[in-house]
């Protein structure tokens, strides 16, 4: 099984708190021990790789050495020939054809090697491989383990009994609620402006100086209610507002 | 390692969302929470750690779907049109979450953190309005 079949058996299996402490843990642990077999198999894997070539070299050497022997019992057995000494030819043809048999061997030792030292070489880059997906698998299963964590830290800041994580659909609802609300208070708006609709006509009578302080209406209906009471009005039982008036009265010479 | 502290994070998202949206988890080592105003105070977590910046917020409970199997499949067939964010299943406090989420590499720049947030957050509300006929109706 894959290690990540393994853990996501794991994540499966358990779905309680404790349960999920526990993936958390194995997890850890399942990818720990993992990591310790590849990196064991990969040390392996490179010792064995480094003694092949270091055997393949040395049957390499002899290979060489064995051939240059071959070229010079070829020449021995060459001269001897030519001299008629059929004996002699003979006797070094013997050591010749030792020389070449152990040619063979070592030639077929260095073929076997190199196939050895292929695929040490294709285990150590798979090896290699399978312990950066390891790493990355702990990084991973750390960084979720972390975001759990978080979550629920999150989760532990929502005050209250009946604390409750807040998901894209509580969002989505108060998205909906302000879009609502947004809504509804320009609706308000609108009609509030339509109701007043002598509200702006208030608003210009203000800037003309032609309305008052609502509180003043009052004042001004009983000054008017009487024909020219106003002037006739002692001083000393004018309010601040009434002397505020008549000084500006007098000020822009309305009734002089 | 990543090159972010949490403290430099969340200084520089603190400008991008507003000091009181960002707040280091301190209950959770190398996480942040980002509350989202744009996307209806959305609660992002971003967990920062060696090699990877984590963000993810909740999308809806397991409790509150109605057809778990075919809001699985809906979630499967959403995910592939779904840019920068994933769909995915998680466990928090016991309880089967749907979540949404993204990965960056620990060396993303500012910009491209924020990006992501700010992408999280509204592909989890667009994923959570399609994705409501699933939901048991209140």
């Amino acid at each position: 099984m894959s290690i990540l079949a393994k853990i996501f058996t794991l994540l499966r299996g358990t779905s309680t708190e404790a349960g999920q402490a526990v993936v958390d843990k194995n997890a850890i642990r399942i990818l720990d021990q993992e990591m310790r077999d590849s990196a064991t198999e990969l040390a392996k894997s490179k010792e064995a790789l480094t003694s092949v070539m270091a055997q393949r070299q040395l049957s390499a050497n002899r290979g060489s050495t064995l051939l240059a022997k071959r070229k010079e019992y070829e020449g021995y057995v060459q001269g001897a020939l030519a001299k008629g000494d059929e004996n002699l030819a003979r006797e070094v043809a013997v050591k010749l054809s030792d020389v070449e048999r152990d040619l063979q061997s070592e030639a077929t030792n260095v073929q076997g090697m190199d196939t050895s030292i292929t695929s040490l070489k294709t285990a150590i880059r798979n090896t290699e491989t399978q312990l950066t997906r390891l790493k990355q698998q702990i990084n991973t299963v750390k960084a979720t383990e972390a975001v759990q964590r978080a979550q629920s830290a999150v989760s532990a800041r929502h005050s209250g009994a009946n604390s409750k994580i807040g998901t894209a659909l509580d969002s989505l609802e108060r998205i909906k609620q302000r879009q609502e609300e947004q809504g509804a208070r320009m609706e308000a708006a609108q009609q509030l402006e339509h109701e007043s609709g002598d509200g702006d006509l208030q608003a210009r009578l203000a800037n003309a100086g032609l309305v008052n302080d609502p509180s003043n209406v009052d004042g001004i209906l009983e000054r008017l209610r009487g024909p020219q009471r106003a002037v006739i009005i002692d001083a000393s039982t004018e309010t601040p507002e009434q002397q505020k008036l008549l000084a500006a009265e007098s000020l822009f010479g309305d009734r002089k | 390692m990543s090159h972010w502290t949490i403290e430099q994070l969340s200084q520089r998202l603190a400008e991008a969302f507003g000091s009181a949206n960002v707040a280091v988890l301190e209950d959770a080592a190398g996480a942040l929470q980002v509350v989202l105003a744009e996307a209806g105070d959305l609660e992002i977590t971003l967990v920062a750690s060696e090699d990877q910046i984590h963000v993810s917020t909740p999308l809806v409970a397991g409790a509150q779907v109605q057809d778990r199997a075919a809001f699985n499949e809906a979630c499967m067939r959403l995910n592939p049109i779904n840019p920068l964010s994933n769909l995915g299943l998680a466990t928090v406090d016991g309880k089967d979450m749907y979540v949404v989420f993204g990965e960056l590499s620990a060396d993303s720049t500012e910009a491209q953190i924020v990006m992501e947030i700010r992408t999280l957050g509204v592909n989890a509300i667009d994923a959570i309005e399609t994705l409501k006929p699933f939901l048991v109706h209140a």
